[in-house]
Parts: structure tokens; sequence; C-alpha cells
């Protein structure tokens, strides 16, 4: 019988979820080995109950707001904020990925687990104040995702991808390392809330910011930028996107993102708030070639699914201008453009993932010819979250951009909402582009649909449901992100 | 006062007729269609024959109004229904009822044989609903509405053999002729309610009665609005230089010509100018420009009459040449003797078409001159009534139009605002209608037949037709004697009868107009009778007569010693095919190929293109970034790298 | 008012809940489909006509509706006022005819279509109900994409290329008005009209005249593409040539509005100062649009087409009565909305029945037809008749009004806009004789079926409409009077705002120069009251 200080229960509270997920994971490499080829689909079940008992224990966590484990991580609304997000787009990608794992015949415990545990350490990048224990997190859920981008082991494509990512990935993480290390040369310390006092004494004592900081927040922004994927960092996910398996696909674009975007904040932000003069330049300048580069190229594909990629690429973008404004305004608008995001892309993806069909063969643009009378339910959902990408109101993707704009504007960075404006123009040719293959086209002959399997459905209800609710009726939500962004407390 | 108070009821009777025949016509027998048309103008002329009978007993203020309802209202504009009766109206609607219920009986006739009957009578009674529109209108508006109106029933009336592309073209082109003239005529109207924002004639001319006139060479204001409206007046009556619909609008049967082309819509003009007259007696420079208009008009029109073949061309041209006097008479400043031409003309030369339809009826069809001849055996009524039409068109003293036709020339001559030179246009041209229209009679009832007596079979016209012509050529002979006495010292009884109208605003400063020359009968007459219209009337006709009945062959001569003017004028001095090269193609073209395929195809839609060809190349581009290989991707991180903590280290510098 | 408190909601999402019946119907059920689309959009015209007992003689709108929806700052505010009252109901007239002029022509996927049908017709009701800036950019881009859809799925050969451009066209306009309402939120702190209206009004709110000559203009940039204003009114063309007879109507009818509407209800009074000092440029441009539409229809050889740039021309004639600022060439404008609507609607669902018959919008492969077609064609003239402007039908009315109001501001404009009617006639009556006139020159015209009773029925009621507004104006007129001379009134009370002083804006000057005895009429005029 161990004894628990009041303080490590409360500890342990506030790091419930993360708890919960790694204990599903390590439920299910146990359970694997007792239960035949055939009873998978038991593991997969099991990994979204994981998930729902996160869900749960967010919750649990939420009551006890506060620093744990001597401000290493800092549970508030924010974390919070951010969990539920990771945790929705994990759930949605599990409940997708039942039957294209079956199709492909990669249905094994281990990727539940690795989704699970990757889940983890979003958790924990969502609620880092220190440095170390961000980049923990970050290679957590890398290395996680490494694995499952390579889940299709029979896949070259798929192989290749999970190479190049690891390359690449532990490559742009060393840049964060190195970051980490001159911060703490600058600043002396690694807790996030704590460094911007300490380099504004520097600079105080020295008469200037510290320039180790400066080059320390640089290099961190290539391990972040590159797991965000914005320009000019963006070069590799086309290629893992379209190579991972599609419902990993789906969740590589969104929960990794959410949760690295909110450590981006708390960085930015918190510990280098009094530098926002320097590294708006970044961010915006980043913003607008992640743009362009982002719209652009998917103006020039025909495959679906890469030509998504390079949408998530553009609506990175979207959410770098809200970044700009560097207020709780903007970080408010950040978070909930979040939210939409991961319901709009986790939701189009998979519907990518059932379409594609075994061996994801049919990605390009014509193989959608013809769908709207083919399944006219699915071509309609699919319809729904390609219009909330394109930003139409009533979607969540306008509500995303609307805020995401607004803050924007509110520090009168007018040009870079132009730019931004302009851009979701160009955007919406390659998203009506599908529709038009979708609905205006003939059908092709050599189709024979398969039917919509009960999970997945769930998930694209859930979906559909949330891209619209929060396209009407954000009013809740938008709520929550606002206290989440004051929950930061910036000055 | 039952009418004098509902004036409506003279509008509703033609436009129930023409709904009835329009809605029901199609299948009901002629008979019933007759009964419908002629009927419902009967009743309006009875109508129009009792407003006369109160009118007369009237002794209020006039114009007499009748408002009905407020029609068109915004802001400071306001527009009333509303209708008004004045001596002149009452000329007018006495003219177009009974003239226009004859032509319905002729028609009956005329018309016995064609298709699409019912349609014929629905449009003929529209027109007659618009052009009592606008003789009754009380404000400009309103007259605006008849004055489109008779325009697009006589559109419909020209294009009735809509088979034929001619009459549809001719149909076309008088609409939008008549269009380019009421542009000038709309701009009237704004300008004329910017100045006295009102539309309302009374309102108008109350205005006007403290203004004094405006210098004879200034464009102020008024001489603007009388110069627009007189646009107006040029397209509706065919002056120069619009008057090119008229001769093709002979495409439409006979009786519409004779209705519309000659005694009722084309005088539209005169009758606005004479309505205006506060506006134009103030608007000297106006005056001249309609009186120029005017003559010229009148001689110009009258030598293209002289060569035309076509018996309803040479009509045509006549009737522009007329019109082209009732202009000169308004000009000059007597507007009386220009309504009074206006109703003469409206008589005979209602009857001379009418005559011309008998005659091509009788020649089942035939329109060229030169294939009839020695026509007046066969056709008696026609030929007599025909004869004393042209008596009266040419002046010859004692028929109607000797009167109206000498007031005008009188007023050129000796009027308030006389002009020599218009006189003497004014001369020549009553010369040479005298001698084409003789010619034509000659042509036509005289010498030996040119036409083949086996195919053609003459026949006298039915009495639905005749019967009209008799009543006609009856007011053409006394329907001018109401200025008879004039001639003996007297009064001339029309003019005083009018002269309400015309002097009920006199121009302050300008002494009125000067009263009739106290001067002993005898003498008058003689010098009436002894005067330049009449010598030249006598000289045309008997120049006539020894070109084609004593030495036939002297035109043909004629025609090839003077060849090019003989060419010219058969060809109409060539306007139409000015027009066409000068205005029309050019346009055509310029829409066409500038308009439509380089700004529209190339400079709009091309720029758009090429910003999409832009967007969607540089795509292309980026994609090739995507090497697919490792190495270079990392290249690419390490640039990312390098120039995003440069930058920052930049403005780190910077600051 | 209380009379009906919600009966604008009923209103705007009557059709979107009749949207959810059909969705329950089978989708092979087409006779059913059709009854109840067009039972629900004639029920939809009734209900819309209570809206006629609000009360117009005042500014204030009527029927409001007011709660938060997001935060405190964006609301779902709706009102209607004598402008707006009569577009909802052009709306819910012609969305009836729509459909039953669909009744045949379209065949596969019915259901879709008519759901689409009632779809815009909530999104364009709420368009002109919209009371807050948010809600309305809102409906704005709603009514894009059931019309996209229209085009590209019952289009005609090059419908896709029609429908893309129609929507990225519409599209980047629209957008940089969304940046635009975002920046004037920033500046008022509330979406609601009113509320903007109100501070601007009190002076609490002042732009920069910079900042105000940006945001009219990207304001004015969406509505001017929707209008659609020279020079940017090349998607019209292609849009109507390929979209179904229903989806022009709808869009000649109604959507075209949608931007002429936008001007007077936002450009003007959120920004006079530079709707002032824009005047001048945008009148040219409207005056281009007049002849250059006009001509360019002339010499069209697709009947379909011609009619489009025939919408150019009329459009033109709006947006210069609106840009007179004068309240009787306003009204005249709003009527012209009204009118343009009745009139090429009625235009393309003849053409529509043409085509249903022949299958092509070639004039040369008609020609004649009033031998086998008398009916048709008569009411085909008649529409043409209104269509150009001949007095007493409706396309006089408003046509004058507007150049009765021109003229008080400029004499050349007016001058040169009356110069329209002449062409309009060329056009129209040149196009009527070649459809219509002389002997039938294809040969398979000859048996054509001349129009079918429920064909009758449309173009009747169309006919009926048209002559009844010629006649009763002022039933309409009378209601917008108070509106538009308020929206006047307010334009010049924020430009005599001392805030505003400093600012060089005086109007006559400006927008013509008129002999100078006229002047105080004209100013009086300005200010929407009596002119002398």
């Amino acid at each position: 019988m161990i004894h628990l200080s009041a303080e490590q229960a409360l500890n342990l509270r506030r790091i419930a979820p993360e708890i919960v997920l790694c204990a599903f994971g390590m439920l299910i490499m146990i359970a694997d080995p007792f239960l035949g080829a055939a009873k998978q689909r038991v593991l997969g079940w099991l990994s979204f109950l994981g998930a729902l008992a996160a869900l749960a224990s967010v919750r649990f966590a939420a009551q006890n707001p506060g620093p744990a484990y001597s401000n290493l991580l800092s549970v508030d609304a924010f974390s919070i904020f951010i969990h539920v997000v990771v945790i929705v787009a994990a759930a949605l990608a599990i409940l997708g990925s039942f039957d294209y794992l079956r199709d492909e015949g990669i249905e094994r415990g281990e990727f539940y687990a690795l989704v699970l545990f990757a889940v983890a350490g979003m958790g924990i990048l969502a609620s880092a104040n220190e440095l170390v224990t961000a980049f923990v997190g970050l290679e957590i859920s890398s290395i996680a995702s490494y694995v499952l981008v390579g889940f299709r082991k029979r896949a070259l494509i798929s192989n290749e991808a999970s190479l190049k990512y690891f390359l690449l990935g532990s490559f742009s993480t060393a840049f964060f390392l190195y970051g980490i290390a001159m911060v703490y040369g600058a600043a002396g310390t690694t807790i996030i809330d704590k460094i911007s006092d300490a380099l504004s004494r520097a600079s105080a004592t020295d008469g200037h910011f510290p320039p180790l900081a400066v080059l320390g927040l640089g290099l961190m922004f290539v391990g972040l930028g590159f797991k965000v994927v914005i320009s000019p960092f963006q070069i590799y996910a086309p290629d893992v996107y379209q190579g991972a398996p599609t419902p990993v696909t789906a969740l590589l674009a969104s929960a990794p993102k959410a949760a690295t975007f909110a450590l981006m904040l708390r960085i930015f932000l918190l510990s280098f708030g009094g530098a926002t003069d320097l590294w708006f330049w970044g961010i915006a300048g980043s913003a607008v070639l992640t743009m362009f580069v982002g719209n652009l190229a998917a103006l020039a594909q025909t495959n679906v699914k890469r030509m998504l990629a390079y949408s998530s690429i553009a609506h990175a973008g979207y959410i770098l201008v809200a970044f700009a404004a560097a207020t709780d305004i903007g970080v408010a608008a950040v978070i909930f453009y979040l939210a939409a995001y991961v319901l709009m892309k986790v939701g189009a993806f998979l519907v990518i993932a059932h379409l594609g069909q075994r061996g994801e063969k049919r990605l390009s643009i014509q193989d959608y010819a013809g769908l709207g009378t083919r399944q006219p339910v699915l071509a309609a959902v699919f319809s729904i979250f390609l219009l909330s990408l394109l930003g139409l109101p009533a979607t969540a993707g306008f509500l995303g951009k609307f805020f995401a704009f607004q803050a924007a504007l509110e520090s009168h960075v007018i040009w870079l909402v132009v730019i931004a404006a302009i851009n979701s123009v160009i955007g919406a040719y390659y998203y009506l582009r599908v529709i038009i293959s979708m609905y205006f086209w003939e059908p092709s002959k050599d189709y024979t649909p398969t039917p919509v399997a009960p999970a997945l459905g769930v998930a694209l209800f859930i979906a559909v449901v949330g891209t619209v609710y929060l396209g009407i009726l954000p009013g809740r939500v938008l709520d929550f992100a606002r206290t989440a962004a004051d929950s930061l407390n910036l000055h | 006062m039952p009418i004098l108070d509902h004036l409506w009821i003279i509008l509703a009777l033609p436009l129930a007729g023409a709904a009835i025949n329009g809605l029901l016509g199609k299948r009901w027998p002629q008979t019933a269609i007759n009964t419908v048309a002629v009927g419902s103008v009967s009743l309006t002329f009875v109508a129009v024959a009792e407003l006369v009978r109160e009118f007369w007993q009237f002794s209020g203020p006039l114009p007499y109004v009748n408002n009905y309802f407020t029609w068109i209202i915004a802001g400071p504009f306001r527009v009333n229904s509303e209708l008004q009766v004045d001596q002149l109206t009452v000329v007018m609607l006495c003219v177009v009822s009974f003239v226009g219920m004859l032509i319905h009986v002729y028609s009956t006739g005329y018309m016995a044989h064609e298709d699409g009957y019912y349609r014929f009578f629905c449009y003929l009674n529209l027109f007659m609903f618009f052009m009592l529109t606008l003789v009754l209108g009380a404000n400009l508006i309103v007259m605006f509405v008849g004055w489109e109106g008779v325009g697009l029933c006589s559109y419909l009336l020209i294009g009735f053999y809509y088979l034929r592309k001619s009459a549809a073209d001719a149909g076309k082109k008088a609409f939008i002729v008549t269009r380019i003239g009421d542009f000038g005529f709309t701009v009237g109207v704004l300008l004329a309610f910017w100045t006295f924002n009102s539309v309302n004639f009374s309102d108008i001319f109350h205005q006007l009665s403290t203004m004094p006139a405006e210098g004879a060479t200034q464009v102020g204001v008024l001489t603007a609005i009388a110069l627009l409206l007189f646009t107006g007046a040029i397209g509706k009556s065919a002056q120069l230089p619009l008057y090119v619909w008229l001769p093709d609008a002979m495409e439409g049967p006979t009786p519409v010509s004779a209705l519309i082309h000659a005694a009722t819509m084309v005088t539209a003009g005169v009758y606005m100018v004479s309505r205006m007259n506060p506006l134009f007696s103030r608007a000297p420079l106006a005056m001249l420009v309609v009186a120029i208009v005017g003559a010229v008009t009148a001689l110009y029109s009258a030598t293209i009459g002289l060569v035309q073949t076509d018996i309803k061309k040479v009509l045509a041209y006549s009737t522009v040449s007329q019109l082209g006097y009732m202009f000169l008479a308004c000009g000059v400043g007597s507007y009386a003797a220009g309504i009074f031409h206006l109703m003469t003309h409206a008589f005979f030369k209602g009857l001379l078409f009418l005559a011309a339809g008998s005659v091509i009826h009788a020649m089942g069809g035939e329109q060229n001159m030169m294939k009839m001849g020695g026509l007046r055996k066969q056709i008696p009524v026609t030929y007599w009534t025909m004869f004393i039409g042209t008596l009266t068109i040419a002046g010859i003293p004692g028929f109607a139009g000797f009167f109206s036709k000498d007031e005008i020339l009188e007023a050129a001559k000796s009027g308030p605002n006389a002009n020599i030179w218009l006189w003497l246009m004014g001369i020549v041209g009553a010369g040479l209608t005298s001698f084409y229209m003789f010619r034509l009679v000659f042509l036509t009832f005289f010498g030996t037949p040119r036409y083949d007596e086996h195919h053609v079979h003459v026949h006298e016209s039915p009495k639905s037709m005749t019967v009209p012509l008799i009543f006609l050529a009856f007011l053409s002979i006394f329907g001018g004697w109401f200025a008879a006495p004039k001639l003996v010292g007297g009064i001339d009884h029309f003019s005083k009868f009018l002269d309400p109208v015309f002097s009920a605003y006199p121009v302050p400063g300008a002494q009125a107009v000067a009263a009739e020359p106290a001067a002993s009968g005898s003498l008058e007459l003689l010098h009436a009778l002894t005067g330049w219209p009449v010598i030249v009337a006598v000289l045309g006709l008997l120049l006539a007569w020894w070109m084609y009945i004593k030495s036939p062959e002297t035109p043909k001569r004629l025609a090839k010693s003077v060849h090019g003017l003989y060419l010219l004028l058969l060809n109409k001095y060539y306007v139409d095919e000015l027009y066409a090269a000068v205005i029309v193609r050019p346009l055509l073209w310029m829409s066409t190929h500038v308009l439509w395929h380089v700004v529209d195809e190339e400079l709009i839609d091309g720029a758009l293109h090429g910003a999409a060809r832009t967007a969607q190349a540089s795509g292309g581009e980026l994609r090739k970034l995507q090497s697919g290989n490792a190495r270079s991707y990392a290249t690419w991180v390490v640039i990312g790298a390098v120039s995003f903590t440069v930058l920052l280290l930049g403005l780190w510098m910077a600051r | 008012m209380e009379t009906q408190p919600h009966l604008l909601t009923v209103v705007t999402f009557l059709p979107l809940l009749s949207v959810a019946a059909l969705l329950l119907l089978r989708s092979d059920d087409h006779v059913w489909i059709r009854r109840i689309a067009l039972a629900a959009s004639l029920a939809e015209f009734l209900i819309s006509l209570l809206l006629l007992r609000g009360n117009y003689s005042g500014a204030e709108y009527q029927f409001q509706e007011f709660h938060n929806w997001i935060g405190e700052s964006i609301h779902y505010h709706l009102g209607v006022d004598g402008i707006s009252v009569f577009l909802i109901l052009l709306t819910t007239f012609l969305t009836p005819l729509s459909i039953l002029c669909s009744w045949e022509s379209i065949r596969e996927n019915v259901k879709g279509f008519f759901i689409a049908i009632l779809v815009i017709e909530t999104a364009m009701i709420g368009v002109f109900v919209s009371l807050d800036l948010f809600l309305f950019f809102t409906f704005w881009e709603l009514t894009l994409i059931p019309m996209y859809f229209m085009i590209g799925m019952w289009g005609h050969e090059r419908r896709i290329y029609a429908t893309v451009k129609f929507i990225l066209y519409t599209m980047f306009g629209s957008i940089l008005m969304l940046v635009a309402i975002l920046w004037v939120y920033n500046r008022a702190q509330t979406f609601d009209l009113p509320q903007v209206l109100m501070l601007l009004q009190s002076g609490q709110l002042v732009f920069r005249q910079t900042t105000e000559l940006h945001l009219f203009g990207a304001f004015f940039l969406a509505f001017a593409i929707k209008v659609p204003l020279f020079p940017l009114h090349t998607w019209l063309p292609d849009a109507h040539t390929e979209a179904p007879t229903a989806g022009s109507v709808i869009l000649a009818g109604v959507m075209l509005k949608l931007g002429t509407y936008g001007i007077l209800r936002f450009c003007l009074p959120l920004f006079p100062g530079a709707a002032h000092r824009m005047a001048p440029y945008i009148g040219i441009l409207a005056i281009i649009g007049i002849v250059y539409g006009a001509l360019v229809a002339t010499v069209q050889h697709d009947l379909k087409r011609l009619v489009a740039y025939t919408s150019v021309s009329h459009l033109g004639f709006v947006v210069l009565g609106i840009f007179a600022f004068n309240t009787v060439s306003i009204q005249g404008a709003v009527y012209q909305m009204l009118n343009h609507g009745i009139s090429t609607g009625a235009l393309f669902l003849g053409v529509g029945m043409l085509y249903d018959r022949r299958h092509t919008h070639e004039i040369k492969e008609y020609g004649g037809l009033a031998t086998p077609m008398p009916v048709m064609m008569s009411f085909f003239l008649f529409i043409c008749l209104s269509s150009l402007a001949l007095p007493p039908l409706n396309g006089f009315i408003g046509e004058f009004l507007i150049l009765i109001g021109a003229y008080q501001q400029h004499h050349a404009w007016a001058s040169w806009a009356a110069s329209g009617a002449v062409l309009s006639a060329i056009y129209l009556l040149w196009a009527y004789q070649r459809v219509a006139l002389g002997d039938v020159t294809v040969e398979k015209n000859r048996t054509l079926p001349d129009a079918s009773g429920r064909e009758r029925l449309i173009l009747a009621t169309m006919a009926i409409a048209i002559l009844f507004m010629g006649i009763a104006s002022p039933l309409f007129t009378r209601r917008m009077e108070a509106s538009s001379d308020a929206l006047l009134e307010n334009m010049q009370v924020q430009m005599n705002h001392p805030q505003n002083a400093a600012r060089p804006v005086d109007v006559p000057s400006r927008l013509s120069s008129p002999p100078d005895k006229l002047t105080p009429a004209l100013a009086a005029v300005m200010a929407g009251g009596p002119g002398k």
C-alpha cells in the first residue's frame, strides 16, 4: 500500500490523461499476443475506449489546474483545450482506421498502442512548461509517428516516407535541442514562463536582449516549424503524408500540429513575449510563404491525398496569421482554428481512406467522378469537409479563418490579412475542383463502391456534426478558447 | 356633362374594342370582329360629337381637366393620369375619331380577304386608343404614353404582313428611327422638369407666362427644351433628317398608311409643337429651326415625289412634304394655320391614300403606276374622289387645301416672323406638289392601259370602301371653308376658334399677333385667287398635263438628258445608303469586333485566364521542388534554419 | 409589428424547411418532389405578402428580430424596410415560376435541383433581411454554392467553365469585403448595422478619408462584381448561357440585385464620403455599361447571351440611379431592380421555353416562329416591350425615374443614359424579328407546338405583373419613399458632421455643374427634400 502525498496525488491527477493513454497502450501490447489475428478488432475498440477514457480524465485534470511536477508541466485551461482537440482527433482516426487496416491486412495491436503513445506525447507537449520536458513530449509523439507512417510494410512508398520522416524529423529536432541549450545559456532556466523574466533581467544588465537567446529561438523554431509543417520546413510533408497509411495521415496532419502549435504559442508568447518585434517578422514571413506554397502547389495536384497534404500546409499558414497577432485574441483564434481544422481535416482524410480502397489505388481526382450519384451521402459529407476547408460561411473552417483574420486585424497587420484573403480564394479552386469531379463529371465505369463501415460512419458523423456545429454555434467553444488564452496570462 | 366629366370613356371604348378582338377575335367570324371594331370607334366618334356639344355650352375656364389617379410619384416628381380638353384638343379629337371611323369602315372591305383579320382590327383600335391618349393627355408624360403607343401600333401595323421581310424591316425601322427622335424628346422632358419642376402643361405654361422670350440667337433653357422636344417631332412627323422611315412604312396595308402615316400619327409632332406654343413662342431660335426644317423638308421630299413610280411612295413623300408645310406654319408663328392644314391634310391625304388603296385593290395588288393607266372608266368613283383629292392638295382655289396652304404661305410671307426665303421654298414646293400629284392622276387614270388586261380584271371597290371615299371627298372640298370668309374681308372662323389656345400666354413685351389686316373683301379675294400659290399650282397642273398626256415621251427624254439628277431623285438622294454606310454598319462592326471580341474576350477575360494560368504554372514549378530526395530536403531545412536565424539576428541588430 | 413576431424568420427559413421535406421523399418520386416544391414556394410567396402589412411610412425597420448569436458582437438581427421588402417579394414571386418552368425541362436528379432552388431562395431572402454584417455575409456567400451546383449539374455544354468562373469571380470580390467588414468591426466593436450607423451618425466613429476609401472599395468591388458593373461583367454572359432556365431566371431576377441592394444598404450609408468622391467615376462606368451592354447585346447570335448582355445594360441604369444620390433616382433604381427582375426573368423564361423545344439558343436556328407559335411570340413581344421601357409598362417607370433623378445631378449622365432607350429598341426588336418574324426558316420549326397551358400560365403571370407595375407604381414607390429619403439624409448628416467638416467633399459642385439659379433646389433634392 503506497502512500501518496497530497502533492503527488495532485500531480497524478494533473497528468491523468497521459497516464490513462499509456495504461491503455500497454494493456493493448499485453493483450495483443493472447488474441488471434481474427480478434484484432477488439484491440481497436479497446484503444478507442482508451481515448474516451483519456477524454474523461481530461475533465479530471481540468478540475485540478496548476503546475505539476515542480512546474515542469502547467495544467491550465489552455492545455486542457489542446488535450481535448488532440484526443478527439486521435479517437476519430482510430475509428476510421479499423476497416482500412483490415483491408490492407495490417490490423495489428501495436498500431493502436502506438497511436495512444503518440497522443500521450502530444498531451505532454500541450501542457509542457519546461523545454526539456517539451522535447521529451516531442520525441515520444514523433517516434511513434515514424513507425506509424511506415506501417504499410509492403508498400514501398510507405517505407520510404517513414524513412524520410525519421531522418528529417530527428534532424530538425536536433535543431530544437540546440535551441534549448542556447536559451538555457542565455536565460539560465528552461522553465518556459520564467525565461522571459530572466531574459529581461539579462537585457537590463547588459543593455541589450541576449543574442544567444535570439539564436536559440531561431533554432527552436526549426524543430517546431518542422512539426507544424510551415515553410520553409514543409518540404518533406507531401511525400510523408502521401506515403503514410491514410488514417495515419489524418492523425499526423491534425493532432501533432495542434500540440506543437500549443508549445510554440507558449514558447513564443511566454518566453519571448519581450521579443515580439523580432519574431513577428519571422512568423509573418513564414505565414506568407506557407500559404502561397501550400495553395499554389495544391492547384497543380491531381492526386487528392497529396492535394490535401498541401492544403494542410496552407492551413498552417492561416494559423500563423492569427499567431502573428501575438495577442491573447490571437491565441484564442489559433486554438479555435486548430479545433475546427482538426475536425474537417481528419474527416476529409478518413473519406479519402475509405474511397482509396485496398492498396490506396483510387486517389486521383478522376476516381471521384460521379461520386455524387454513386454514393450521395458520402459525397455530401466530403463536400461539407471540403467547403469547410475552403472557408464557406456556416462551417467551422469559415469561423476559423474569420477569427484568425480578426485577430490579425486587431494587431493592425492588414497586409497579412489581405494576402491570406487572396490565398483563400486561390485555395477555393482546388477544393471546388473535387466537387466538380464528384458531381459534374460522368461516373467512371470501373468502380464498385464499398459500403461505409459503421465505425467509420460514426467517425465521419461526429466530424461532420462538429464541423457544422462549430460553423453555426461556435459560441461555447469560442468562450472555452478565450478562457484558455487568458489562462496563459500574457501581458 | 356626361363626357366632359368622363373623358376616360373616349379612351375606354377603343381600348375595349382592341381587348375584345385581341383576346377573343381569333375564333370569330369577320362580321363579329367588324361589329366590335367599327362599333367601338363609331361609339368613340359619337362620344366625341357629344363632347363637342357639351364643349359648346361649357363656359368655364379652359383647359378642362379630368384627374383620375396618381400614376407616378417619387419625391418631388409626380405624374397624374389626367386628361384635358380645350379647343385644340377638340379639333384633334374630331379629326382623329372621324377619319379613324371612316378608315375602320374602309378596312372592313379592304382587308376582307386577309388572314389575321382580328389582329389587324385589334391593332387599329389600339392605335385609336393611344392616339386619343396623345391628344387628351394633360401632361408631357401622359402625352408621351400616347406618343410611344402610336409608335408601337405603327410598328405592329407596318409589320402586319410579317412574313415579308421588307415589312418586318420597315416596322422595325419606323420604331427605331422614331425612337431616336424620342431620345431628344425624353431629354427635353427631363430638362423641362428640371426647369419647371413639373411636367404638367398648365403648370409649365403658368410659369412660362411670366418669362420673357429668349434672344433670337441665344440658346437658353427654353430654346433648349423647345429644340429637344422638336427632335421628337422630327422623328414622329418624319422630317429631315429622320423622315426615312415613312416611305418604307408604306409596306403596311393601305388603310394603315392612310390613318397612321397620313392623317393622324405623323401629325402628332405638329400637334405637340402647337400644344407647347407658349414655350416655342419664347424660343425664337427654336421657332426658326422649326420653320427651316419644315420648309426644307417640304421642298426636299416634293422633289423626290416627282419621279417615284410606286403610287403609295409618291403619296408618302407628299405626306412628308405636307407635314413640312405644317411645321413651316408653326415655325413662322401661325400655329392655327398649321393645325388647319393638319386637318385638311387629314381629309385629303386620307382620301388620296384610300383612293390609291382602292386602285391597288382594283389592280389586284399592283402599285406601280407604270403598269396602270386609263382606269378612269372602270373605277369612276375612285377616279373622281381621287381627282378631287388631287385638286385639293394641289391647292386649287375653292378646295380645302387651298385655304390651309394659302394661310401657311401667307404667314410665311407676311406673318409675325415671316421669312421670304422660307416662303419661296414653300411656293416652289407647292408647284412641285401640284405637278407630281397630277402626274399621279394622269399616269393612273388617263392614257392607254399599260397592264395586261387578260390577267388583271379591274373592278370598282365595294360600298364599304367607296362610301368613306365619298365622305372624305366631300370634306376635302368643304373642310376648308371655315376660313373662306377671310377672303371676303371676314374672319377666319377656324383660327378664331383656336385663338384662345394660342394667345392664352402672350409673350411679355412682344405685341400680340397682328390682327387681320383690314382690307376690302373684293381685293382680298382677287389677291388670293391670283396669288402665287394658285399660279404655281396651275403651272404644275399644266406641266403634268403636257408631259404625261400631251407628249408622253418627254419624261423619258428628260430622264436621259439629266440622267444624274434623275437617278439622284429616283434613289431618294441615297440617304438610306448613306445612313447605312456611315452609322449602322460601323456601329455593328465595332460592337462585334472591338467591344465583344477584343474588350470582353481578349482584354478582360484574357487577363483573368492569364492570372489563372500563372497560378497553375507557379504551382507546377513549386512541385518540382519535391525532388523526393531526402538529402535535398535536409538542405532545405538547413536553408530555412539559417535564413530564419539570420533574419532574427538581423532584426536584433537593427533594434 | 408585434402581430407577427417571427415573420421574418419564417419567411427566411420556410424554403429550407421544405428542403427537409423533400429530403424525406424517394429521389425517383418526381411527381411529388415537384408538387411539394411548388406548394412550398407558393406558400412562401403568400406568407411573404404579409410583410406588406408593415408600416413603411417611416424609416425604421419593420418586423425586427434581435438576438445575440456569437458572443456579444455578432447578432441574429433581421428587419425589412421599404426597399428590401419588395426585393423579398420579388424573390418569393420568381421562385414558384422558376420551379414551374423547370417542371419538365429538368429530368435527371430532380430532387437535387428543387432543393438547390429552395436553398437559394432562403439564402437570398437572408441577404435582404440581414441587419448584421456577419449574418449578411454568411447568407451572401451561401447564395453561391447552390447556384454553383445548379449551373454545374444542370447546365449546358460549357457549364463547368462557366460555373467556376462565376464562383471564383464572386468569391474574390466578397473575400475582400469580409476583410473590410472585420475592419469596420474593429473600429465599431459590433457587426450590427444600425448600431454602426448610429456611431457614424453621432460622430463617435469616424473613418480617415483613405481608410474610408479602402473600405468602400472593398465593399463596392464585391457588389460591383455581382451587379455586374462594367468591366467586371464577363462572368455573367457565360453563367447565363450555360445555366438552366430556372438558374438564369434566379440569377438575373434576384442575384444581380444582391449587388445593387448591397450598395444601397451598406456602401452608401457606411461610407458616404467615399461614395460621393467615387460617384463621378462609378457614374461613368455605369453609363459605359449601359451603352456597352446594349451594343454588344445587339450583335449576339446566341439568344441567351443576348439577354445576358441586356442585363449589363439595365443594371447600369440602376447603378447610375443609385449614385445620383437623389430620392427620385434611388426610388427609380429600386423600382428598376424589380422591373429588371420581372422583365429579364420573363425573357429568360421565354428563351427557356424555346430551348425546351429545340435545344439550342442560336438565333439562326429560329426565325418565323410567329407562324407556328403565335401566342408565345405575342407574349415574347410584350415582354420585349416592357424591357425596352415602353410606356405605360413597368420598365418605363423605373428608367424614367432614374433619368429624372440623375438629371438633377448631372445633365450629361442622364442624357447619355437616355440613349440606352434607343439601343434597347434596336437589339430587342431586331432579336424579336430574327426569332419571330418572316418565313419559317428551319423546317423542324414549322411544327413546333405553341405555348402549353403551363407555359401560358407562367407568361400570363409575368405579363400581368409587367402591366400592373406599369400602372400602379405608387403602391411601390410610396413605400420606398421614407427609406430612400432616410438614406440620403443620413449620408448628409454624416458628411456635415464636425469631425468630417475637414473633408473637402461638397457634393453638388463635384457631381454636377448646373446653372446657378437652380443650385439651392439641387441642394434640397440632394437632402431628399422636395425639389423647390
